[in-house]
């Protein structure tokens, strides 16, 4: 089967496509939106050795480099069995996440809060320089550890940086908290990665699973047990509606994002952790959520500026020349949610087999459900503007997520069936 | 998965939105580069929704540019379309 990249979509905004099906009475009974755009790009790494994937994907997803990044290194030493690396390597990664998330949701911020999301665009890019990544392709991380440590002439940076982006997001956050939001009627789970005390923790080892009625479906679930906790019904579908095996296709469909981190973990930040608080009260949505997780991701920067272990000590260690012949998956908690690299490699240290399992798929079913809700307004002005929002709550990675309120680029067909 | 193809910045104002154009595979296409102070002509852009939200020199872009060819070259059952 021939799989067509368009790029030309990637360049110009291509318009956001939603499918209604509707019953012969004209009642919505279906909806989905069309994740054609985003091909899987699995079956290309399929040959290649396997220590060169994280790059290839970072390369070819250039939107969130730093999260494959870190995802795919994870996966590499899951394949040694590596789990453990030094304080500097974790704190540098560390810093290098949390300055991502901040780096992707700017971008989402930019047409509501134009000069907030420059605040924290110069705080985030400050901020991977000083983890080793000045360029858009992040150079922080090898199998094992990292480059380096920390660059202290650039920490001194990030700390005059830091007290603007805090206020950015700070505002951003308290003004998105009044803003409306789609009733979250999402009855499937929430996934979060977690530290092993079950409080929010974006690179996290643990994976929870929080039911629609707060009670935890899996309590800290290790990256080695991925295949027993989730399958693809459409393995290798840009729609591979992904489930708890736990709770089986019709009842395991779950949920990744800011949205699910909230519901999922205890912020472990005392501001961010306020305005969860806030947040769960009120019943705002995701344009909150993601400002919290960004508060969040600065406070825990906060945190690490002042680490010893970020400016010295050992960097990495050693790495194998040979890999055995198993599965290794690595993950993080990346901006728009969970991000896993699953990556299977042969005697010879080739890709048998990769699984690049973004947010973005894994919240199409959540998506879906969003658009049905709004596709049975009353008038078309009313299914129009709801859908938009809808796609604003699920974030999907295109360009139509960040398209300026009212200017969304939207296709909706119906069918009858 | 989302894919980001690094394009040639053509020209970029100055003021608060600077507006520009990128080359797209031969095509002048517009863009915004208000979230990219720092991009330069001659430099590459990754653009979605019509900004640019991050820049590269060109040797950096070299290497995700060869790396859709290889992949495209690679696989003999994958096409690559541009500006259909």
């Amino acid at each position: 089967m021939t799989q067509r990249i368009e790029l030309g979509q990637i360049i110009d905004a291509a318009p956001a496509r939603v499918v209604v099906t509707r019953d012969l009475a004209g009642s919505p009974t279906q909806a989905a939106f069309d994740l054609s755009g985003l091909p899987r790009v699995d079956s290309f790494l399929v040959g290649r050795p396997v220590l060169e994937v994280p790059k290839l994907v970072e390369r070819l997803c250039g939107i969130c480099p730093v999260a494959h990044h870190l995802a795919g290194m994870r996966a590499l030493e899951a394949l040694a069995g590596i789990d453990a690396l030094p304080p500097t390597a974790v704190a540098v990664r560390r810093l290098l996440h949390h300055a991502g998330v901040i780096d992707i949701h700017a971008v989402g911020m930019f047409s509501t809060f134009r000069d907030e999301a420059l605040a924290l665009r110069r705080f985030a890019k400050a901020v991977m320089t000083a983890a080793g990544s000045p360029g858009h392709f992040p150079t922080t991380a090898v199998p094992g550890g990292v480059v380096a440590p920390a660059d202290v002439t650039q920490l001194d940076t990030c700390h005059v940086l830091l007290t603007d982006a805090f206020s950015a997001a700070s505002r951003i956050a308290e003004q998105s908290l009044a803003l409306s939001a789609p009733v979250d009627r999402f009855c499937g789970v929430d996934l979060a990665l977690t530290g092993a005390d079950g409080r929010l923790d974006l690179f996290g080892n643990a994976l929870r699973a929080v039911a629609a009625d707060g009670n935890p479906v899996i309590a800290a679930a290790t990256a080695y047990e991925w295949d027993s906790l989730i399958v693809e019904t459409v393995p290798g579908s840009a729609t591979p509606k992904p489930y708890l095996v736990a709770l089986g296709a019709d009842a395991g469909a779950y949920r990744v994002g800011p949205v699910a981190q909230l519901r999922t973990g205890q912020v472990m930040t005392p501001i961010a952790a306020s305005l969860q608080r806030e947040w769960r009260a009120s019943g705002a949505g995701a344009a909150a959520a993601r400002a919290i997780i960004t508060v969040h991701a600065i406070e825990v920067i906060e945190d690490l500026l002042d680490s010893p272990d970020l400016i010295a000590g050992e960097s990495s260690v050693g790495f194998p020349q040979v890999l055995p012949q198993q599965v290794g998956v690595g993950w993080v908690d990346s901006a728009r949610g969970l991000l896993v690299h699953r990556y299977e490699s042969d005697e010879q240290g080739r890709v048998r087999a990769a699984t690049i399992l973004t947010p973005t798929a894994q919240n199409e079913p959540w998506l879906g459900e969003l658009l049905l809700q709004a596709a049975g307004a009353e008038n078309n002005s009313e299914v129009r503007a709801g859908m938009e929002e809808a796609i604003r709550e699920a974030d999907p990675c295109l360009p139509c997520s960040s398209a300026p309120a009212g200017t969304m680029d939207l296709v909706v067909d119906s069918v009858v069936g | 998965m989302c894919i980001a193809v690094p394009v040639r910045i053509l020209d970029v104002d100055e003021g608060k939105m600077p507006m520009g154009h990128v080359d797209h595979d031969g095509v002048s296409v517009s863009c915004c580069f208000a979230y990219t102070p720092q991009a330069q002509v001659g430099h590459y852009a990754i653009v979605q929704n019509g900004f640019a939200i991050d820049v590269m020199d060109a040797e950096t872009a070299a290497k995700s540019l060869e790396l859709f060819a290889e992949i495209a070259a690679m696989n003999e059952n994958t096409e690559l379309h541009v500006n259909e």
